[in-house]
């Protein structure tokens, strides 16, 4: 097993990293900015290295940096965590060339998984279902062709591409001659390279993906789905397993494409291979294997593992770093199963009043929620700064409860025990969608939110005039009690307990 | 006393233990239980309420049940309804980053012409002209970071020029 791991990340992943290390006996070595100087991961780390500028191409996005850090802190390994260079197959060869283990797959995995032409094309080889289209087509004359052959609504989309950059839905002919043009320009910019792809586009699909894990000795399993459908500009916010949507057979079929998906990539660690679901196929299919289709694999430990950690009873990053070490995965398919059901809040320090933009500031005030069932993976404490510079993530609000309705009475009432001040948060949002009846029936498809919010019926938790009233007498008399402990600043025997804007972590001035 | 918080008047007297506080010619008895660092429990009408309170120059930051409130304390003197920025006057919508500036003070745009990038946690936010004009005045240069509703630039009417 590794001695000590360099951590080429921040925030709550490389704190949830540092936890497993711990507990496995391995030293950690955190990196940071110089707007991370006080963060919490430094905190939590037995060594920290600081290795640049705030801005992430200075710093955790510096492969050179990184690398020279883990060498000169004599660390075995690196663990990338998510975001950043967890994908990036140059850092994963380059690690590997300086005698260090990248905890993940193999770059090879990482390179066959991460361009979306090449991958369909592996993924149609080895017999796993992708969405009707073609790749590889250059000319607009083949792709208007294609585009006849796979029925409007299609959708072109950058052969690099990622997070929504290069992608066009086209629900007409006339339409596609400026589509393609634009996301070959966008694609261009972001990914230097205008490669494209066709495919019909499904407007209503749910998104499920399934954890996989394998060891370096052939051993390769799925942990089950994670239903991510709640999302807003390709961004994930609520996620749960088991899905909603899925029951016998469709859950076994969909895991075995899952496990020949990463098979077919010689993959090992976790990773997570993402399908879209079409709900209106589903209901037609009759165990045709028509109705889910492999959108993507990510080659890195997602942000919503938690769940799957709580519902299948592993610790996925531990065993991530057992199997980097060499050990062997020791539990087969039939020995897993899912117990109860979790769910996942991303609570985003961003504004849904103010078009979701992000909210900067320093956290007056930051309490978690706490109980049975539940479990918050953060990277803030009270008095942090939370900067322009990073994701605006704050926290995972994760429960886990016997079932479905139950975890969401459970998330509900954690929601309202989370406090935070300083920042504006995403938190009244997450309780609109969970107490909406879409998502109590599990009709959320990934266009949901955007639909829903345009119609007007996914509104803020209406505000209790009562509740509003409460706050303003609050506000009044906690000023007045500062004032009547100013007026009795000379007398010392008397105790004090008003001091409620003198906050000890000095919150302000 | 008088305390104003956003466009609401507390009138507020102390009776011993007890504050009767009126707005609105309606009167609400509420009573401090206990009072600790960014927490009061308050008996408000004879309900337990609990708040968490916290303050940040003329803003205060309230949860109760769950609902957070941000409200800003004023002294008292009745703003005319909030300072409306005229409509040249581009503000920043979020914190952030300037990441590029496309034009220069004398320029002239054109409606929907992007004049600057901000960026922020990943995300690109274009400020776009919403009229025809001039580049009156520049007042931020890349690289700069700038706070929610700081103002960025000025357009004029190319008339009032």
């Amino acid at each position: 097993m590794f001695k000590k791991i360099l951590i080429a990340n921040r925030g709550e992943i490389a704190i949830r990293i540092m936890r497993a290390c711990k507990e496995l006996g391995i030293k950690t070595i955190a990196v940071y900015s110089d707007a991370d100087k006080n963060a919490l991961h430094v905190q939590h780390a037995d060594e920290a290295i600081h290795i640049g500028d705030s801005s992430p191409k200075e710093s955790y996005l510096n492969a050179d940096k990184l690398i020279r850090a883990a060498l000169d802190s004599k660390a075995d390994a690196i663990h990338p965590g998510y975001g950043f260079l967890s994908e990036n197959a140059s850092f994963a060869l380059k690690v590997a060339s300086v005698k260090l283990t990248f905890i993940g797959p193999s770059a090879d995995s990482i390179r066959a998984m991460g361009d979306k032409a090449e991958s369909k094309i592996a993924m149609k080889k080895a017999g796993v279902p992708t969405v009707p289209g073609f790749e590889g087509l250059d000319s607009e004359k083949d792709l208007k062709k294609a585009g006849r052959e796979i029925g409007y609504p299609v959708l072109v989309k950058a052969a690099a591409g990622g997070g929504g950059k290069g992608m066009r839905v086209v629900n007409d002919e006339s339409e596609l001659s400026e589509s393609i043009e634009s996301a070959r320009r966008e694609a261009l910019n972001a990914f230097g390279d205008e490669r494209l792809l066709i495919e019909k586009y499904i407007p209503n699909a749910h998104h499920i993906e399934f954890q996989v894990f394998g060891d370096q000795h052939g051993n390769l399993v799925h942990l089950f789905e994670r239903e991510c459908s709640v999302q807003r500009r390709h961004q994930k916010i609520i996620e749960e397993t088991p899905s909603p949507l899925l029951i016998s057979p469709l859950r076994e079929e969909m895991g075995s494409a899952a496990v020949k998906a990463a098979q077919a990539v010689g993959y090992y660690n976790a990773g997570t291979v993402e399908f879209i679901v079409d709900p209106d196929t589903l209901t037609l299919r009759q165990g045709s294997g028509q109705g889910f289709y492999f959108l993507e694999m990510n080659t890195r430990l997602q942000v919503e593992h938690p769940v799957t950690e709580l519902v299948v009873g592993l610790d996925l990053v531990q065993w991530q770093l057992r199997v980097a070490a060499g050990e062997l995965f020791p539990y087969s398919q039939e020995q897993l199963a899912q117990h109860g059901h979790a769910i996942e809040c991303r609570v985003y320090a961003e504004d849904p009043a103010n078009d979701f933009l992000p909210s900067t500031g320093k956290l007056l005030q930051y309490i978690e929620p706490r109980g049975p069932g539940i479990r918050v993976d953060s990277g803030f404490t009270a008095g942090d700064e939370v900067t322009h510079f990073y994701d605006p993530l704050l926290a995972k609000l994760i429960v886990h409860a016997e079932n479905r309705a139950i975890a969401i009475r459970r998330m509900q009432v954690a929601l309202k025990d989370f406090v935070v001040h300083g920042v504006v948060t995403n938190i009244d949002f997450l309780q609109a969608v969970l107490s909406h009846p879409d998502f109590a029936n599990g009709e959320v498809t990934t266009r949901w939110v955007e639909k829903t919010l345009e119609s007007g019926s996914l509104l803020p938790e209406n505000r209790q005039q009562a509740v509003e009233l409460q706050s303003l007498i609050a506000a009044a008399l906690a000023d007045l009690a500062i004032d009547n402990r100013q007026s009795k600043i000379d007398n010392r025997s008397e105790p004090d307990p008003y001091s409620l804007w003198r906050n000890p972590s000095g919150f302000r001035n | 006393m008088k305390l104003h918080f956003n466009d609401i008047t507390l009138d507020i007297s102390s009776n011993g233990k007890t504050f009767a506080l009126t707005l609105d010619d309606k009167t609400i008895q509420a009573e401090i239980l206990h009072a600790e660092i960014g927490k009061l429990d308050l008996l408000i009408d004879g309900q337990r309420v609990t708040a968490y309170v916290s303050s940040d120059n003329a803003k205060r930051w309230v949860t109760v049940n769950g609902q957070t409130f941000v409200l800003t304390k004023s002294s008292g003197a009745r703003k005319g309804g909030h300072a409306h920025h005229a409509a040249g006057e581009l503000t920043a919508p979020m914190p952030g980053q300037v990441r590029a500036v496309n034009v220069s003070e004398g320029d002239a745009v054109t409606k929907g012409q992007t004049l600057l990038v901000l960026e922020a946690m990943k995300m690109e936010i274009r400020v776009q002209a919403l009229q025809n004009g001039l580049v009156k005045k520049l007042l931020v240069k890349q690289g700069q970071t700038v706070e929610r509703e700081q103002m960025l630039i000025e357009i004029v009417d190319t008339l009032e020029s």
